[in-house]
């Protein structure tokens, strides 16, 4: 299990590496195109050509940065507009305004994704930074979801009681009652809304959304080179295999700490 | 008690329907407010700056954005959504063509979803630990990982190699509905179902785990219930959650038809709400969203009565429940 966790990290660590830092050794242009369309792999094309042509690893090193920025971006994003609007109705006097905020927060979870994905797209086409904000809405839900869940938990606990009749400051018992017991919680989920936003960011790049048709990125590769599967696979099947690898694998970090997540619960149970 | 529950039910209606409300006005926000602007489209790109103002103009969009809103409201309230930017038709007939083709992909969907997950889902919540739950939960986490439109291309890849008999892409004879062409029908509903079946596998897991768990579960065993009797007896139990599990699953599909419509050439709303993003066709993407919406919104509302109907829901907040009574 140990050996697991550690090959899920050096992997998801090597494809983040890669990704990253891609656009700086690409082998050849990723828009001239240098032979005929869908050739298998030879000594200087190591991954063959695309539909148009085109250098597939190029494409495939300079695929991957903008997914990558987008889903890191939205999930810190998220995750601290996740924990400070979660957190805040839990612990907050004032139950009405927290009752609406997690009411609009329901009516946006109930949305498809991608149809919010979709119309912010609409609106402002083109535009990377908007597939992150998109992909920051959609999940942020959840998070609040979760966040408010638990911090109404713990501060049902006695000690947190305690510290409420003792008069601490509301920051004084985020920081020492509140704190510990959320940062797994709050790990567990971030992790949780990096699977969804790699897979929400690769989405809309696979439908076109985002910047416009040169630019490269593993969605759009998968999509535009399917026709060409049986010639030559690679393009479609190496950036498939790093969003698959990517995902798992924070996946399988995942569950420790969805395991922790369960002890904590048990403890603040267990508290006489 | 009946009273409570119509009146629980008609505040969740409310709810919904303003929920509708809000929605329409992000909507219109993001379709009309936003840069992507509709008047690029019908004047075209070589348009000089008096052409687009005369565009704007006849669109009526110089007016405030407020009173726009108001009137694209009013007319939608009856029945009218405008003229499609690009084909010059009515929108709403293109969206009641859209939805019906969407409808006869998603009920074989979330049908063959429903029986199979509903059945390993209980095969693998009432025993816990067994080498079939294990293996369930490690191929749904292997599912949960992969993008839709993974599932959805290696589906493609497979039958294309595999069953050259069943058409990739559905090329519909015009004026023929997708109900009279069930062949085509196959793989996209597959791929649709194959992308929403792990996370509602995995919530019937643990609906029906949860059930057995319970205290009455245990006395039934204690006192030798066993075999089918026993199965009727945590299900009974589990219907509720399940219920909303597969409301959830159901309203989910209807977000994952974007993709495989798309990849699979189905005329629906996904396809559909997809080119006409692409061609800012703003009136037409203003009535899908609207459209797919409403019916989420609708399906969810149907989940949370059934369930409310079908049995207590488990506590919603079960460690608050506890950490206050300890």
């Amino acid at each position: 299990m140990r050996l697991l966790r550690w090959g899920a990290l050096i992997a998801v660590a090597a494809v983040l590496l890669l990704a990253l830092t891609g656009p700086w050794w690409t082998p050849a242009s990723t828009t001239t195109p240098v032979g005929t369309p869908f050739r298998p792999p030879d000594g200087i094309h190591l991954l063959g050509t695309d539909v148009l042509g085109r250098d597939a690893l190029a494409r495939l090193l300079a695929g991957g940065r903008t997914l990558v920025l987008q889903a890191l971006a939205a999930t810190l994003a998220g995750s601290i507009a996740g924990v400070s609007i979660g957190a805040w109705t839990a612990m907050t006097r004032w139950r009405a305004p927290a009752i609406v905020v997690l009411r609009v927060v329901d009516g946006v979870a109930a949305l498809p994704a991608l149809l919010l994905l979709l119309l912010l797209a609409a609106g402002a086409p083109g535009d990377d930074v908007v597939v992150a904000l998109a992909v920051v809405l959609v999940s942020l839900p959840f998070s609040v979801r979760v966040v408010a869940e638990r911090t109404r938990a713990l501060t049902a606990s006695p000690y947190h009681r305690e510290a409420v009749a003792r008069g601490d400051r509301a920051w004084e018992r985020l920081r020492h009652d509140i704190a510990p017991g959320l940062l797994p919680v709050a790990l567990a989920e971030a992790g949780v809304r990096f699977i969804a936003a790699v897979q929400i960011a690769a989405t809309a790049s696979f439908l076109g959304l985002g910047a416009g048709a040169p630019a490269a990125s593993w969605g759009r590769m998968v999509r535009e080179n399917t026709p060409g599967l049986d010639a030559n696979p690679g393009p479609v099947v190496v950036p498939a295999v790093l969003l698959v690898v990517l995902a798992g694998g924070v996946i399988a970090l995942l569950d420790r700490a969805s395991l922790r997540r369960l002890d904590g619960a048990e403890r603040i149970e267990g508290t006489p | 008690m009946p009273g409570r529950v119509t009146r629980s039910i008609g505040a969740r209606a409310l709810v919904a329907v303003a929920m509708l409300f809000a929605l329409t006005a992000v909507v219109f926000w993001c379709t009309e407010v936003l840069p992507g602007d509709a008047v690029g489209v019908v004047s075209g790109q070589d348009a000089t700056p008096a052409e687009r103002d005369a565009v704007r103009v006849a669109l009526g969009l110089d007016r405030p954005a407020l009173e726009r809103y108001v009137d694209w409201i009013a007319h939608a309230l009856q029945g009218d959504l405008g003229v499609s930017l690009v084909s010059g038709r009515a929108v709403a007939g293109i969206v009641s063509a859209r939805f019906g083709t969407t409808v006869s992909l998603l009920v074989p969907a979330a049908l063959g979803i429903a029986a199979l997950a509903g059945a390993l889902g209980t095969a693998a919540g009432l025993r816990q630990g067994s080498r079939l739950d294990r293996f369930l939960s490690g191929a749904t986490v292997v599912l949960i990982g992969t993008p839709d439109f993974l599932l959805a291309t290696m589906l493609l890849a497979v039958s294309a190699a595999c069953l050259p008999a069943l058409p990739a892409v559905a090329l519909l004879p015009p004026g023929g509905s997708l109900w009279q062409h069930p062949e085509l029908v196959v793989l996209p509903a597959l791929a649709l179902a194959l992308g929403g079946f792990g996370s509602t596998m995995r919530l019937l897991r643990a609906s029906v785990a949860h059930a057995a768990r319970a205290p009455f579960a245990e006395f039934a065993r204690l006192n030798g219930v066993r075999g089918p009797r026993y199965v009727r007896t945590v299900l009974a139990s589990a219907l509720g959650p399940a219920i909303h599990s597969l409301s959830i699953m159901i309203a989910g599909l209807l977000g994952g038809g974007i993709v495989v419509e798309s990849l699979f050439n189905v005329p629906g709303v996904g396809y559909e709400l997809g080119r006409a993003v692409a061609t800012r066709d703003v009136p037409l993407v203003q009535a899908l969203s609207l459209v797919v919406s409403a019916s989420c919104l609708f399906i969810l509302l149907v989940g949370d009565v059934l369930s409310r109907l079908a049995g207590p829901r488990a506590p919603r907040h079960a460690d608050a429940d506890t950490a206050v009574t300890v």
